[in-house]
């Protein structure tokens, strides 16, 4: 015991490394600037501040799908029902609307729809012990026959003027939609990094057992993370219906194939116990501008969804080989 | 052949190097046909890289391997096979849902043109195998065996290959003591054949009896080349370790208060009628062989099992724990057996591990006071002396030892006062095992109060203050510090006085 306090400590140099930018984050932003580059050089409508503005709003509805995705990610599950939780939330939305309620109780009720969707999945997971990926492949049917039944298959159209003005204005040059996606990126990151919940969530996706004997809450955790996803799943389809004017109980389909796409390019791992903030709106970012870019060189739409798939395909690998060497 | 003049393995010379740090720095030994040679040395010596370079997993940097005689013809792992050299690895590389004949020709199949040849391949597997052990069959899913089982299953599959030297890599650390016995019988066995075997195992006790020779390594040197059958245990750990060790005298720091009690608790068949009282300041030590109920009864103290009837008192209030987190409120912490698979989370820093019970306590309006937490979690490593000392590189890059001085200071932390501590310095290497030892009795000094299971005798009379020894799952005797010894022990332990001298007492 004599030498006990002779260690000296540097307890500064753990606290400067942390405020360097992640390299794995860093690797994304490559990926997403070497496109540009080849967008750019291919043709000059690409490189604009209006096409730049176009992007971020094309590709703010996935980036928040994504980002509840990451964090179900990141604590070992998986969320394969938000595009039918947006299809609910989406219509509800609507149809209350339509009653002449208030907007903000409008919104509150699709969000509403969207945390109990979400809880339904997580407390399906949690307590029943059932596996994320059956669960909510269970509920992707369930929650889409709820919006085909509860709108007997038919669109609900001409949507509140008020309610559609609020998500297509502006903020300056900056559409509603990229500012509400960048919110939640604040708040998502805020959660994993800041809170407690956020290192749960590391916790019960990196080790479940080992977190379980340290004490933290594992039905919470993972509910929580599923209610996350089910709510910021229903702001995305607030943009979209506000966007289209019309809530369509068909909307969504496949949305979770592209949020889980973002979260993987953005290096969360489906093992869990990884991920990013960061990394996950870059990932949504390189998939908008994949399309925005194809689109803009009149490439057809099925050599769109090739190039989307070898984005992803390319974006492992190369994942896979930096680590190995890092 | 002249078999004198040649020894079955020699290294020479060899050495290895990861960028600019040597972990393997010029060792040459040599063993002979028909021995058992055990590599020595703490974690991070170069036992393990020694052993890859060995069976071909690591390429020396310079260096040579020769097996009677011949240099190895490539250094890789087909490389090894061909010279004769199998590994049994800690973990055995095994594919649990094939049979025993099929993972033993597993990558090797006997095959008539494109089709397996099945039965031919049962007929071998299970002439190899009756050398080891008869019982087992050769067309039972390797899933179903024991681990003693799977691991003589691998021996065979070395020895159906004809491997001349077998190198293990801690064999025992899942194994009763009778199945210890049988493989040390196998191992010896083997030697009488004319294989050699390479040893590495953390028990001392064992390394003893099974090997005639050993080669003590420290820093990835050679130290010495010692005859195991002249030394004593001590003289051993001083030669590892580098420094002899300073024994210490027992105080007690035990008070009349008892924290926690359990009455006639049960739970199926592993855990029967057991009762204790923990005082404040002690250290209780639950000795018993593997399978007596010991993890099982720390895991409903910890909350994390529920009892089938039975009482836990926590400070003299009847308690029912619906998960671990009632246990953790009222301040019980188990540090389990398994630390890879129950006790860290690997991707996350050291200093994220500790602070994952706590982080409650140190939030404010949400978030995480992270300067704050940082300071009390640094300070408590440097009480604990934890090296090296970057808490924010992911746990699982840490030695055992540190990764348990981290799980340690997460109950610290959380200002714990019941520790229940399973099998504390599994897989941990002697330097930091003493360390360990002397945290527990620092703590009980600061009045915690703590049960440690061990199946260490030698560690479970050096830090407790009393032995419970469980036998079956219910309590057989309860020892006071001065009637412990290691006979003792072993007689309560064992189900039978017979089984007792042959499995304990050696």
């Amino acid at each position: 015991m004599s030498q006990q306090k002779t260690l000296t400590l540097r307890p500064e140099t753990g606290q400067r490394l942390r405020w360097l930018p992640n390299l794995r984050d860093a690797g994304t932003l490559i990926g997403l600037v070497v496109i540009a580059v080849v967008f750019t050089l291919s043709t000059p409508l690409f490189m604009t501040a209006h096409n730049a503005i176009n992007i971020l709003q094309q590709s703010s509805i996935n980036a928040c799908v994504a980002l509840g995705m990451t964090l179900v990610i990141v604590a070992g599950g998986i969320d394969l029902s938000v595009g039918p939780v947006a299809a609910l939330s989406a219509v509800i939305t609507a149809s209350t609307l339509h009653a002449g309620i208030p907007i903000p109780l409008a919104l509150c009720a699709g969000i509403g729809v969207g945390l109990l969707c979400g809880f339904c999945n997580g407390a399906l997971v949690a307590f029943a012990g059932l596996q994320p990926f059956i669960v909510t492949l269970g509920t992707l049917s369930l929650f889409r026959a709820l919006a085909l039944i509860y709108t007997g298959g038919n669109p609900i159209i001409g949507l509140d003027r008020g309610f559609r003005t609020i998500f297509n204005g502006t903020l300056g040059p900056i559409p509603v939609p990229v500012i509400i996606a960048g919110v939640i990126g604040l708040v998502a990151w805020f959660i994993l990094r800041k809170m407690p919940l956020g290192e749960y969530i590391l916790a019960v996706g990196g080790n479940e057992e080992a977190a379980r004997i340290a004490g933290v809450p594992i039905a919470r955790t993972k509910i929580a993370t599923y209610m996350i996803s089910g709510c910021v799943t229903s702001i995305a389809a607030m943009i979209l219906i506000g966007r289209l004017g019309a809530a369509e109980p068909v909307l969504g389909n496949l949305w979770e194939l592209d949020a889980i796409a973002a979260a993987a390019i953005g290096g969360a791992s489906l093992m869990g116990g990884k991920g990013s903030v960061v990394g996950t709106i870059f990932g949504a970012i390189v998939l908008g501008e994949m399309r925005n870019g194809l689109t803009l060189l009149n490439v057809q739409a099925f050599y769109q969804l090739l190039a989307t798939g070898l984005i992803i395909i390319v974006a492992m690998l190369v994942d896979r080989f930096t680590r190995g060497r890092a | 052949m002249d078999g004198y003049s040649l020894p079955r393995l020699a290294l020479e010379n060899l050495v290895k190097c990861y960028g600019e740090t040597r972990v393997i720095d010029n060792v040459s030994l040599t063993i002979e046909p028909g021995t058992a040679h055990a590599l020595l040395g703490e974690n991070g010596a170069g036992k393990s890289t020694l052993l890859k370079m060995l069976s071909g997993v690591v390429r020396p940097t310079s260096g040579v391997v020769r097996v009677d005689g011949t240099e190895l013809p490539s250094y890789t792992m087909a490389g090894a096979r061909m010279a004769g050299v199998a590994m049994i690895h800690q973990e055995l590389q095994q594919v649990p849902e094939l049979t025993v004949a099929q993972n033993m020709f597993l990558g090797r199949a006997l095959r008539y043109g494109p089709v397996l040849a099945r039965t031919k391949m049962e007929i071998r597997a299970q002439e190899v195998l009756s050398r080891l052990d008869p019982s087992i069959d050769v067309r039972a899913p390797i899933h179903t065996l024991r681990v003693a089982s799977r691991q003589l299953v691998e021996i065979a599959r070395a020895l159906l290959f004809e491997a001349k030297i077998i190198a293990m890599d801690e064999p025992t650390s899942s194994l009763m003591p009778t199945e210890v016995a049988k493989l040390e019988q196998v191992i010896a066995d083997l030697c009488r054949q004319g294989v050699s075997v390479v040893y590495v195992s953390h028990k001392l006790d064992e390394v003893m009896r099974i090997c005639h020779r050993g080669t003590v390594l420290r820093d990835g040197r050679h130290i010495s080349e010692v005859n195991l059958r002249d030394m004593s245990e001590r003289e051993l750990v001083s030669m590892m370790v580098g420094r002899e060790l300073s024994a210490f005298a027992h105080v007690s720091f035990r008070t009349e208060e008892v924290v926690l009690t359990a009455r006639d608790l049960c739970w199926g068949n592993k855990v029967r009628h057991v009762s204790l009282d923990l005082h404040k300041g002690e250290v209780l030590g639950i000795a018993g062989l593997v399978g007596a109920g010991r993890t099982e009864l720390l895991q409903l103290l910890a909350g994390a099992e529920k009892p089938d009837s039975g009482e836990i008192k926590v400070g003299g209030v009847a308690r029912q724990f619906r998960t671990t987190r009632d246990a953790i409120a009222l301040g019980i912490g188990l540090v389990p057996e398994e630390r890879k698979r129950d006790g860290i989370i690997p991707l996350r820093s050291a200093l994220s591990n500790t602070a994952i019970t706590s982080l409650g306590r140190f939030t404010r309006l949400g978030h995480i006071k992270a300067k704050q937490m940082r300071a009390r979690i640094n300070s408590l490593y440097s009480d604990l002396q934890l090296r090296p000392m970057d808490p924010d590189k992911p746990i699982r890059l840490f030695s055992g030892g540190n990764q348990q001085k981290a799980i340690l200071a997460r109950w610290m932390l959380a200002e714990t006062e019941i520790l229940l501590l399973d099998e504390p310095t599994r897989g941990i290497d002697v330097g930091a095992k003493q360390e360990i030892y002397r945290l527990i009795r620092m703590l009980a000094a600061e009045g915690k109060a703590i049960i440690v299971v061990s199946s260490e005798l030698l560690e479970i009379m050096t830090v407790s203050d009393r032995v419970l020894v469980m036998r079956t799952g219910h309590v057989a005797a309860t020892l006071e510090r001065d009637a412990l010894s290691e006979e003792t022990i072993a007689h309560y332990a064992a189900e039978t006085l017979q089984t007792a001298q042959t499995e304990l007492v050696s």
